[in-house]
């Protein structure tokens, strides 16, 4: 489904990220593991394409297509959901409409019918419960005050609505309660089926004891220098990262 | 145009027989400490950040009878649920008007005759002044005591016929005590250029009430200066909210003096500005009584080479104690090349009070931007609907659903040609 190869990336003309290989099946489900500073959340805005994260050499491909000169609401049309490690808030902006907003788009693409606003409700509404959401929150500002585990619950609510087929995972644990952890890890575990993979990047080996990666990678400097199943990440738990750098 | 030029109009003026003649020592006056202090330059601190180039290099001339059409599709202003009330180049057309019975339309004599001929006090500004003594036109709309106006009075003001007219207006609202009404006034053209330079004054009584509006949707090059004079007394609230969206230059001067006790003083505003079009508000709100609330609040959305001046001033004098008061502008630029002048300022005099202030101007937020795109959203309607989200807040205190309604259109017709 997604596929990474020799990924060379600059921020302010400086490399961070110095060839990356990266292979996600359909239905896998992949963690990335690296410090603060390892290119982690490079990785991300590469893939989703954020400005000023300047692809310098190799490819990435969705689907079977390079996605390189992609805008970013392409590669979301196409299948591709970042939950962010810091949801942006959007004064103004009221959150159902942005939701219902971003489905219609979706509905447009696949060239199905869009949801007039209370087919929405309905629709939003069944999906705020496998989410625990108040729906008090629907009727804010996008992420408007919002608590930390309040943003990323509605990012993943927003995960459940567009119904994308690859989706990244950016830190969605860090500064989270345990049971908002709990409840975004059977989010996810319930969401991943055989057509579905996930890329979950991650700091700790926490979020790692609810959801099951099928791969673990570790980061270092820009590079991959590891790879391996699920007991990498209790390895590094145990030892750290410092037996890993060259 | 130049000192000679406005010289030839008021010689036009003082030698019209229509104008009552009681008035002429009045103009004559104003007219010599125009030519006395001469027409704002850039060196005066007010005036800094106002272009008035357009105004200096264009030629004006003061309306004939013959300039007003009626032939105009009034259909393009009408807002749901108003009384309309028509002037053209600064006359009241009484058959094309519907005004409510409970309101008293009088003409600036009858309303001058019926006031002792006390003419209100200015701040004698070169505009102020010139408006004194170019004075054409305009009309007075009173109230009475003990009446509420349910359906808002719409006042039309429109100029037509031949290109580049002076229109020199005064306009008077008495709301008398413990009364209430909604206000709008639009300023709107069917000629491409003119120069209209107004003086309104209102009063808000004890126990009253005044919303009112102001739209400023304007050809091109058009110039609106205009001052507004409100006075308010105890127990009366004012809500104030101005809507301009064209015109080479809107300027307005407010002054509000909170005159008497436990009154309230709601002003905000939405400016919003495309190609090299100039808006600059400057208000005073004077609090000279104790236990007043103000705010001022004011936005601007600017695109292209527009450029805005906001100068909020408030006033808390010695005697006015317990005084809440708030300031608040921000402006989003939608262009490099746009620029925003912000000035809130408060003086404050008295020690029990609670006083904000805070201005902010920037561009697009494109953390948000992206944020909108990832979730499917193209790069135009994440914009529209960040710019939308940026203004919403404050359309949505206009109450009156209708007026809230025709504005938005305004802004989304605007926001289509701008995004």
């Amino acid at each position: 489904m997604l596929e990474i190869n020799n990924l060379h990336v600059e921020v302010e003309n400086k490399e961070i990220l110095s060839g990356i290989d990266l292979k996600i099946k359909a239905g896998e489900m992949h963690a990335i593991m690296g410090l603060n500073g390892s290119g982690k959340s490079t990785l991300s805005n590469a893939i989703t394409g954020r400005e000023n994260y300047n692809v310098t050499k190799g490819d990435i491909t969705f689907k079977d297509e390079s996605i390189l000169e992609m805008e970013p609401n392409e590669r979301a049309l196409a299948g591709i959901f970042m939950s962010f490690q810091y949801p942006t808030v959007i004064p103004g902006v009221n959150n159902t409409y942005f939701l219902r907003a971003a489905v219609n788009a979706k509905k447009k693409y696949r060239g199905e019918k869009e949801y007039d606003a209370a087919t929405f409700l309905k629709f939003v509404k069944s999906k705020l419960k496998e989410v625990e959401m108040d729906a008090k929150y629907l009727k804010r500002a996008v992420n408007e005050g919002f608590s930390g585990g309040e943003k990323k619950r509605n990012e993943m609510l927003q995960l459940l609505c567009l119904e994308p087929e690859l989706a990244i995972m950016d830190e969605t644990d860090s500064g989270l309660d345990i049971d908002a952890l709990k409840i975004i890890s059977r989010g996810i575990n319930k969401y991943k089926n055989n057509s579905r993979s996930f890329l979950v990047i991650t700091h700790y080996q926490r979020l790692l004891k609810y959801i099951e990666p099928d791969v673990v990678h570790v980061l270092i400097d820009g590079k991959i220098v590891k790879s391996g199943g699920k007991e990498l990440a209790l390895e590094l738990e145990e030892k750290g990262y410092s037996w890993l750098e060259s | 145009m130049n000192v000679n030029d406005y010289q030839n109009e008021f010689n036009k003026i003082i030698s019209r027989k229509y104008f009552p003649s009681r008035l002429n020592n009045s103009r004559q006056k104003a007219f010599s400490k125009f030519l006395d202090i001469g027409l704002p330059t850039k060196k005066w601190e007010d005036w800094r950040h106002t272009d008035l180039s357009f105004l200096n290099k264009n030629n004006f001339r003061i309306s004939e009878a013959n300039d007003a059409f009626e032939n105009i599709d009034f259909s393009k202003y009408k807002i749901k649920n108003t009384h309309t009330l028509v002037i053209i180049n600064g006359h009241y057309v009484e058959h094309l008007s519907d005004a409510p019975k409970e309101l008293r339309v009088l003409t600036n004599h009858e309303y001058l005759e019926q006031n002792d001929w006390r003419q209100k006090d200015k701040k004698d500004t070169p505009f102020d002044l010139l408006n004194t003594s170019l004075c054409d036109s305009g009309m007075s709309f009173i109230i009475d005591p003990d009446t509420d106006i349910d359906k808002p009075i719409h006042i039309l003001f429109i100029c037509s016929g031949s290109e580049n007219l002076i229109i020199s207006p005064q306009v008077n609202i008495d709301i008398s005590r413990s009364s209430s009404a909604t206000v709008i006034e639009q300023y709107a053209s069917e000629t491409s250029s003119f120069f209209q330079n107004n003086c309104v004054f209102a009063s808000v009584k004890e126990n009253a009430s005044l919303n009112h509006l102001r739209i400023f949707s304007n050809a091109n090059k058009t110039i609106n200066i205009s001052s507004s004079y409100i006075e308010q007394s105890e127990n009366s609230n004012y809500k104030y909210f101005q809507f301009v969206d064209s015109g080479a230059l809107q300027r307005s001067d407010i002054y509000n003096s909170l005159k008497g006790t436990n009154s309230n003083c709601f002003l905000s505003g939405l400016t919003i500005l495309d190609d090299d079009q100039q808006s600059a508000t400057y208000i005073t709100t004077d609090h000279i009584m104790p236990n007043c609330t103000s705010s001022q609040n004011f936005k601007s959305v600017l695109n292209n080479k527009s450029s805005g001046v906001f100068n909020g001033r408030t006033i808390v004098r010695e005697d006015s104690q317990k005084t809440n008061s708030k300031q608040s502008n921000k402006n989003l630029l939608l262009s490099d090349k746009a620029t925003m002048n912000s000035n809130p300022q408060l003086e404050i005099y008295a020690d029990d009070v609670k006083c904000a202030h805070g201005s902010t101007t920037g561009a697009l937020d494109n953390e948000a931007l992206f944020y909108m795109q990832s979730r499917g959203l193209d790069r135009e309607s994440a914009s529209s609907l960040l710019i939308r989200g940026f203004v919403i807040e404050l359309m949505e205190e206009i109450e009156n659903k209708d007026l809230r309604d025709y504005l938005f259109n305004k802004f989304d017709n605007w926001l289509i040609k701008n995004n």
